[in-house]
């Protein structure tokens, strides 16, 4: 079984950046079976270690079909027509264990409360170690290190009912972390949390990739929040991809719209300017675009 | 509907009681369940409930006792009334329904003092499927989720128009479909994510999964125990040497 051990923490820590090829889609349609139609088709995606991407579609485009196919539970769980592969680190899924997988692909559900099985918060972050039968004393290291890293130590004892809907995902989070993953999924994150509340998710996992190394591919529709932190986006339609690059051209690009994407205020007051014929770079917060303009006055 | 749904849900209290290897817990309560159940006169069946709400007092769980008394006192008059009828006895329908509500203290000891952590560390001594025990701990940890799902339905239900309170007994029951289709339909997208969430989280990797927590009996526990063991037989042989009239 390949546990992660003590000694590799250190290899585990600043993995990422340096890792080259973290996840590599090669050609993947999924059909669902009975279903008439492919949920996912010809799909070709690679993320390099420590990427931030995103990953948009409207409602059905095959969003979450794609996750599963990413994390394992598309062989493994759902059986289908499957084709194509699909490689996390050194695993193909399709020939991987779910468990081996679960060291390497963490997946988040959009719904924390239906993810949280044990009664007290430190328990169920345990329970993915509990499973692969790591030994009592290191389970408690790393249920003790993932609870400093989301902020929860003092959660600890909680049950799942005594928590807010931040804090149920943070646990969720700590239960997904606590694997030492090199890949996380979110799915629609902040679907179910208030504007505040978003934007802490959006800060933490940006101090996790900072901090960990850990790659992130998030699907949301929020993306005025996520945008600000990640490196590429990504648009689905009807299960294929449409769009991939740098979230500012992906929302710089006529088709984005077309595709259902809202494209958040600022970068449609930006794209707008630069369409009047201002010369301006790309950047994410009303500060920059403030400050570009400011130059740009100057300048003139 | 809070108030119901709290009689379910575990509260974490510091006490003696509840600090005890949840083995010897149940042993306890078995033990005082036996003496309840075969306890046959006045005197007995009051040292008895004596015994049991000093433990509950201990334990600082004598208002949820209360509470689970309430719920059940019902069904202890009709005991009582079935008693009556049959046996013409004022005194032998009072010492079965007494009884009754015996049996109900010495059990809800354990429940309520009886974390779900705890139960299953008893459930896996037993050496039951990981599956069950599982299965089990899930359950549990659901009940004040289903709870609140259920109490969010009806108030939406009610919100357009739905009179729950309203009508006789069957219109009243037909008066939940609205209510348990909703609530169904949840629990089934719920179990779906549960079964997604667990694969995810190596569920089933190997057949003897660890545990963050040990518990392990201390010397109190022992002595708790032996104690506890110890009395039962004494009064056990007192109500077999020494019968006492109703
Ligand atoms: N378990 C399933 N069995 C059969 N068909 C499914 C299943 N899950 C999803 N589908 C179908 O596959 C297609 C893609 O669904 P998917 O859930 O991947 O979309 P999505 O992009 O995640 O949508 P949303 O934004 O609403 O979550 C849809 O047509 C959906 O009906
Ligand atoms: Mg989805």
């Amino acid at each position: 079984m390949g546990i992660a051990t003590l000694p590799d923490i250190q290899r585990w820590k600043g993995l990422g950046s340096s890792m080259g090829e973290i996840l590599r889609v090669q050609n993947l349609s999924f059909r669902y079976p009975e279903a008439a139609k492919f949920a996912v088709r010809d799909f070709e995606l690679t993320i390099k270690g420590g990427e931030i991407v995103i990953l948009a579609g409207p409602s059905g485009c095959g969003k979450s079909t794609l996750l599963r196919a990413v994390n394992g539970l598309i062989p493994h769980m759902y059986t289908g027509e499957y084709l194509g592969s699909v490689s996390v680190g050194d695993h193909k899924v399709s020939e991987a264990r779910m468990s081996e997988l679960a060291q390497t692909v963490g997946l988040l559900f959009q719904n924390p409360e239906n993810q949280i099985f044990m009664f007290s918060v430190e328990r169920d972050i345990a329970f993915g170690l509990e499973n692969l039968a790591v030994p009592p004393d290191e389970m408690r290291t790393r249920v003790d290190e993932a609870m400093r890293q989301l902020g929860i130590t003092d959660l600890a004892q909680r049950a799942p009912h005594e928590l807010s809907d931040g804090q149920k995902q943070r646990v969720a989070l700590a239960g997904v972390i606590v694997m030492r993953p090199r890949l996380i999924i979110l799915d629609e994150p902040t679907s179910l949390l208030d504007p505040k509340t978003a934007v802490e998710l959006v800060e933490l996992v940006r101090r996790l990739r900072d901090e960990t190394g850990i790659t992130f591919l998030i699907v949301e529709h929020r993306l005025e929040l996520l945008v600000r932190i990640a490196d590429r986006l990504v648009v689905m339609s009807e299960g294929r991809k449409v769009l991939d690059g740098g979230p500012e051209e992906v929302l710089a690009d006529e088709r984005a719209a077309a595709y259902g994407i809202s494209i958040p205020p600022i970068s449609r007051l930006r794209n707008q300017l630069k369409r009047d014929g201002l010369p301006l770079e790309n950047g994410f917060g009303p500060d920059d675009l403030a400050e570009e303009l400011n130059r740009e006055a100057l300048g003139r | 509907m809070y108030w119901v749904a709290g009689g379910f849900i575990f509260r974490r209290v510091n006490s003696p009681f509840h600090s005890l290897d949840p083995r010897v817990k149940l042993l306890v309560s078995a033990e005082l369940f036996v003496v309840s159940l075969t306890a046959y006169s006045v005197t007995q069946l009051a040292v008895v409930m004596a015994v049991m709400l000093s433990i509950a007092a201990v334990s600082k769980i004598l208002k949820r006792v209360g509470r689970t008394l309430i719920f059940s006192a019902g069904f202890s008059v009709f005991i009582f009334v079935i008693n009556l009828l049959a046996s013409h006895s004022l005194l032998t329908s009072a010492v079965y329904s007494v009884r009754f509500l015996a049996i109900i203290i010495s059990t809800s000891l354990f429940f309520i003092t009886t974390s779900p952590d705890e139960l299953e560390q008893v459930m896996k001594s037993a050496h039951l499927p990981r599956d069950v025990v599982f299965a089990f701990t899930t359950a549990v940890r659901f009940i004040p989720v289903l709870m609140l799902d259920a109490i969010q339905i009806v108030d939406a239900q009610k919100s357009r128009g739905l009179e729950v309170e309203k009508g006789n007994l069957i219109r009243r029951v037909r008066k939940m479909v609205p209510v348990l289709i909703p609530l169904v339909v949840n629990s089934v997208i719920r179990s779906g994510e549960l079964a997604e969430a667990m694969e995810s989280r190596a569920y089933g990797a190997v057949s003897k999964p660890t545990s963050l927590h040990s518990y392990s009996s201390t010397k109190r526990d022992k002595l708790v125990a032996a104690g506890s063991l110890i009395l039962f037989i004494i009064t056990v042989y007192i109500y077999v040497r020494f019968p006492t009239p109703l």
